[in-house]
């Protein structure tokens, strides 16, 4: 026991001692904490107004679809591979030391718990936003990150346990997916009951979303009724569901450490992909496809274009390899589709679309280095194809600029007719939204021109992120001052003036990092491996 | 063909390379030796223009981010990195037509067929183990005849039919005059085929050695060793 809680305290004791080293990463983790601290002091100070507030099933409604998504993944990877709770270290280390298998299970649970909750970190920032739709305060923040770490924590145990049952066992695999359908089945039966009892999709999903059966259904249930019913003052409750996630959580550990204290095999594929994945990563190959197990049937083969074009008719080839939708894959569906049902709900509101589109361009921010022609910059190819840089950059991500008009034009155009907004708007926004991508490429080429590329991951995503506010400023201030001052069409003036600035800012962007492909080491991805 | 003058290369306060000179003449292969952390990988990426440095590099005269320069040069880098969702045969053809060459296809079967990779051709990038990576790797840099090439680790991760047959495409193409620049960690693998040696330590080139410098019965991995520990193998207990 003694070697394991040495290793926890030992590591915890290296990495702070380790941000004395770098300067950077500790900047980086004093704005993360003085943001949360920030926002908890706003929040101290800010009244909390239920006028105008959404009703908090409505928040119950989205822990329960957030939450689900976890726990589609984790029956997934129990399915396929079981969840990674331990590095290769251990494996090589502790897995054949003389320590009690039972332990050692432990002291990756206990790690996998700090793992949760580093990544629910995020929730904290949400703060504002769930004040402003729900009225509810920084407890509640607190709350909704307490629910999302438990469910995460019950959801990855839950995925050991089931690839430690199922694997290479067919029958029990699809008794797992059978089991997981029927865990469901009742709520979406229920759904689909008040769906054509009141003809129309709100209603039916409140209606569903008040019923026990959503309450009980297991883990997304537990964890959203626990966390709601906190909020509100209903104690019982929310001890209840909190309960339940605790129980079922202690109850699967005491079942996988008494009833297979040999769970390395079952935990060694998990372990071993995770690594050659962050090891892939390390060497170049960002590209997620690589460790995809997806079989994929090569039809047409071949290659277009000549010299730099060839590096776009590249990208196409494996885009359409990857996915029948060609460029516009999973992530293009789930935009469309998410848009399309947030609509709904701002039916009526007025500014719908400027809405929709804040919040699509928050999130393009980060998408955009989900193009291919970033992605070129970890491998060598584009660095020493023999041609002029700029016609390389242009052409490699052409890829992402059709990407982009497209998915704009699906999500408003299908928003604008359920929100019923005229076309110059929808064709505004379509146009805000397709030169915001183009100036964010420009800014993504600009921080890789300032910076050499020679700083770690997460300190070029914070440089990137701040040059991307602060360029977006000057538009912004411009588009709200001159649309506000002209009555009628001040909305289409205010787009207009946003369009305009990001032509020319992305312009000035591409402009000054001429030359970028000369003047970076090339990246890498620092996996700590 | 490939000169480096006065070349450092820095990470903050470290110098990776400090104030690098070397030159690889046509129808030379310089060996580049050197233990871990020795900066020989740092140095063969900033002579293929992937990273920043001071000083110059030049391939036949063209500043090596030139394009008159990187169309005379090949890489096989240290890791092969494919492209997951391409074939083999893709990657030639990708390659082919970025550096707009012509009849390349008999070419590419020939390096195909060498390799063994000919019945590969239609598996993907991600279907292929880290060795035949590697082989496609060195398909690719050689496709486009470069006058220089440049070679990371080229053996680590091939078998033994892979690792004869790059040894003789090595020989062959410094036979007809092509000016290799190889780092490598086995030093009996080029021990019969080498004109000169660099070895580094600690970021810089500590021995230029030329195959004529050692004497009758004297090995490459003596040097090496001379330099690196201050004793040959043959003092080792």
């Amino acid at each position: 026991m003694n070697s394991l809680v040495f290793l926890l305290v030992r590591s915890a004791r290296n990495s702070l001692l380790e941000l004395r080293r770098k300067p950077a990463k500790l900047l980086l983790w004093v704005l993360v904490l003085a943001g949360i601290g920030g926002i908890f002091l706003l929040s101290l100070f800010t009244r909390q107004s239920a006028a105008g507030s959404l009703d908090i099933v409505w928040l119950k409604g989205i822990l329960f679809l957030f939450i689900l998504l976890f726990v589609v993944i984790a029956i997934q990877k129990g399915l396929a591979n079981g969840d990674v709770i331990f590095d290769m270290n251990d494996v090589n280390l502790l897995f054949v030391s003389p320590v009690s298998s039972r332990l050692i299970l432990m002291y990756g649970i206990v790690r996998m718990a700090k793992m949760a909750f580093l990544m629910g970190f995020f929730i904290l920032f949400q703060s504002n936003s769930l004040s402003q739709g729900f009225g509810v305060g920084f407890d509640a923040v607190l709350l909704v990150l307490l629910g999302y770490m438990l469910a995460v924590g019950v959801l990855q145990i839950l995925s050991l346990l089931i690839y430690s049952l199922a694997n290479g066992k067919p029958r029990r695999k699809l008794a797992v997916r059978m089991l997981a359908v029927a865990a469901f089945l009742p709520i979406i039966a229920y759904a689909g009951v008040q769906l054509i009892g009141t003809s129309d999709l709100l209603p039916a999903l409140e209606n569903t979303l008040r019923s026990p059966l959503s309450a009980w259904t297991p883990v997304a249930g537990w964890a959203s009724a626990g966390v709601v019913s906190l909020i509100s003052g209903d104690m019982g409750n929310g001890f209840l569901f909190f309960g339940l996630l605790v129980l079922s959580g202690v109850l699967l550990i005491l079942y996988i450490a008494w009833s297979n204290p040999d769970y390395y095999e079952d935990v060694l594929v998990a372990t071993e992909t995770a690594f050659e994945k962050k090891r892939g990563l390390a060497e170049g190959q960002i590209n997620s496809e690589a460790s995809s197990t997806k079989k994929v049937k090569v039809a047409k083969t071949g290659i277009g274009g000549l010299g730099t074009s060839t590096i776009f008719y590249k990208h196409l080839r494996e885009s359409f390899r990857a996915n029948r939708l060609g460029l516009w894959g999973v992530s293009s569906i789930i935009m469309v589709l998410g848009t399309t049902l947030f609509s709904f709900f701002l039916r009526g509101v007025d500014g719908g679309t400027l809405i929709l589109l804040q919040i699509l361009m928050w999130m393009q921010i980060f998408m955009i280095g989900t193009g291919r022609g970033l992605k070129e910059l970890y491998m060598h190819y584009i660095y020493l194809i023999p041609e002029s840089s700029f016609r390389k950059i242009v052409w490699s991500n052409l890829e992402i600029a059709f990407k982009v008009l497209v998915e704009s034009v699906a999500a408003f155009g299908i928003a604008g007719l359920i929100m019923g907004e005229p076309v110059w708007l929808v064709a505004a926004a379509i146009v805000v939204y397709t030169l915001f991508s183009f100036l964010l490429l420009g800014i993504n080429y600009l921080s890789l021109r300032w910076t050499g590329a020679d700083i770690s991951a997460g300190l070029l995503i914070f440089i990137y992120t701040i040059m991307v506010i602060v360029i977006m400023l000057p538009g912004l201030i411009s588009a709200i001052v001159l649309g506000s001052m002209i009555e009628g069409i001040g909305v289409l003036i205010g787009l207009g003036v946003l369009a305009l600035w990001e032509l020319l800012a992305a312009l000035g962007c591409f402009a000054l990092s001429k030359g970028v492909l000369h003047h970076l080491d090339m990246p890498v991805m620092r996996t700590g491996k | 063909m490939i000169d480096v003058r006065n070349m450092t290369k820095k990470y903050g306060k470290l110098a990776a390379n400090d104030n690098i000179n070397l030159s690889v003449g046509s129808g030379e292969l310089a060996v580049l030796l050197g233990p871990n952390g020795a900066g020989k990988s740092t140095l063969i990426k900033s002579v293929c223009g992937l990273l920043r440095f001071q000083g110059a590099i030049t391939i036949d005269g063209h500043e090596n981010h030139t394009v008159e320069a990187k169309r005379i040069l090949g890489y096989v880098p240290e890791f092969p990195v494919l492209y997951p969702m391409l074939t083999v045969s893709e990657h030639l053809e990708f390659i082919a037509k970025a550096y707009r060459l012509e009849a390349w296809e008999e070419k590419g079967e020939a390096l195909l067929r060498r390799f063994e990779l000919d019945d590969k051709k239609m598996k993907l990038g991600k279907e292929l183990s880290k060795g035949m990576q590697q082989k496609v790797s060195v398909c690719c840099a050689l496709l486009p005849q470069p006058k220089a090439i440049i070679m990371d680790e080229p053996l680590v991760g091939l078998d033994p039919h892979g690792i004869r047959e790059l040894k003789a495409v090595i020989a062959k193409l410094r036979d007809r005059g092509c000016a290799l620049l190889v780092s490598t960690h086995m030093i009996e693998s080029v021990e019969e085929d080498w004109d000169i040696t660099y070895i580094m330590d600690k970021g810089r080139i500590a021995r230029v050695c030329r195959r004529t410098d050692l004497a009758a019965g004297q090995r490459l991995e003596d040097e090496y060793f001379t330099i690196t520990e201050g004793k040959s193998q043959e003092d080792t207990p």
